[in-house]
């Protein structure tokens, strides 16, 4: 891919597969939800819907993702046939031990449990920062909303997954 | 569920230290890097003075460090090969109108040559043929699944 030009749906598959599987499976908590979301994604790469950006193609692809995510969470909110995938209640993961929380060690697992209980908008802002490594900006940039409110989304949603793991 | 209100309080300009007296989501802004250099001096100062904030801080970090480690996770078996015939009812409205429009026009042109294949999108056989001629280092399709290997192992 030459800078500028828009990737292709097989080139992003083929060269960063792996990045937008982690990013959705962070995001949805599991693999079948996160094997749609990255077929959902691709589509959009596909039918050109998402306007490229030259720069960061793993930013691109995960501001993509992101909002592929949130626009599902939403759609699914507008149904209420469906199963809400935000459910209010926490999704408590089994209690570490207290040795192995002293030691400052989590399971991925279980943050990932944690990060599943956040709050879709809380969990796409931290899944941007902490696991995609986008600078703020980007991060308001992504999800349409002030860098403020960024920053206020990441900490609580720490603050939300530290008091669950605690 | 959106635990508190007012989000977004306190990240103002120039509002590391908000009204409550504590540094807040300053402490995250903190640890990323993100605040000027006078709102990190005054936050800086701040944690001199507050242990609550200290201790948030700690608390704050770690979720941070937890959530850094978190590794990447691979792509199940398959994924990206099941996806190169990506048709899904539903999906191609504007297809089958064309189609349907498409056809419309033959009949009224009553025309006696057989019709094309329709065009496949995307070209799988060069999609094959890419597949079949690539390295198989640094190559995420060849290595998910080797040439010859069936790409679908649903029952």
């Amino acid at each position: 891919m030459t800078d500028g030009n828009v990737p292709t749906w097989e080139e992003v598959a083929r060269d960063h597969g792996r990045f937008l599987y982690t990013v959705a499976f962070r995001l949805t908590g599991n693999d079948d939800d996160a094997q749609d979301l990255v077929q959902e994604v691709l589509l959009r790469v596909r039918k050109g819907l998402e306007t490229y950006r030259p720069g960061s193609l793993e930013g691109w692809l995960s501001r993509i993702t992101t909002n592929t995510f949130l626009d599902e969470v939403r759609r699914k909110r507008r149904r209420p046939a469906d199963p809400l995938p935000e459910n209010p209640d926490w999704v408590l993961p089994p209690s570490m031990a207290a040795d192995e929380a002293l030691a400052g060690g989590a399971l991925p697992d279980d943050v990932q449990t944690a990060l599943r209980g956040l709050p879709a908008d809380y969990r796409a802002a931290v899944v941007l920062c902490d696991v995609v490594g986008l600078p703020y900006q980007e991060i308001a940039s992504a999800l349409d909303v002030p860098v403020g409110t960024v920053r206020s989304r990441i900490h609580r949603g720490r603050a939300m997954l530290r008091e669950v793991l605690a | 569920m959106t635990p508190g209100t007012g989000e977004g309080a306190g990240a103002g300009a120039g509002a590391a230290v908000p009204g409550d007296g504590h540094a807040g989501d300053s402490l995250s802004a903190l640890l990323d890097g993100e605040l000027s250099p006078a709102e990190e001096s005054a936050v800086q100062a701040h944690l001199v003075t507050c242990l609550a904030c200290r201790h948030e801080m700690e608390t704050i970090g770690l979720a941070r460090q937890w959530l850094r480690a978190l590794p990447p996770v691979e792509p199940p078996f398959g994924l990206y090969e099941r996806m190169l015939v990506p048709y899904r009812p539903g999906r191609r409205r504007v297809a089958m109108a064309f189609l349907g429009a498409a056809a419309a026009v033959a009949a009224v042109l009553v025309s006696v040559a057989p019709a094309p294949p329709p065009a496949v999108d995307p070209n799988v056989a060069t999609l094959i043929e890419a597949h079949a001629t690539s390295a198989v280092e640094g190559d995420a399709l060849t290595n998910l699944a080797p040439a010859g290997v069936p790409v679908s192992i649903n029952p």
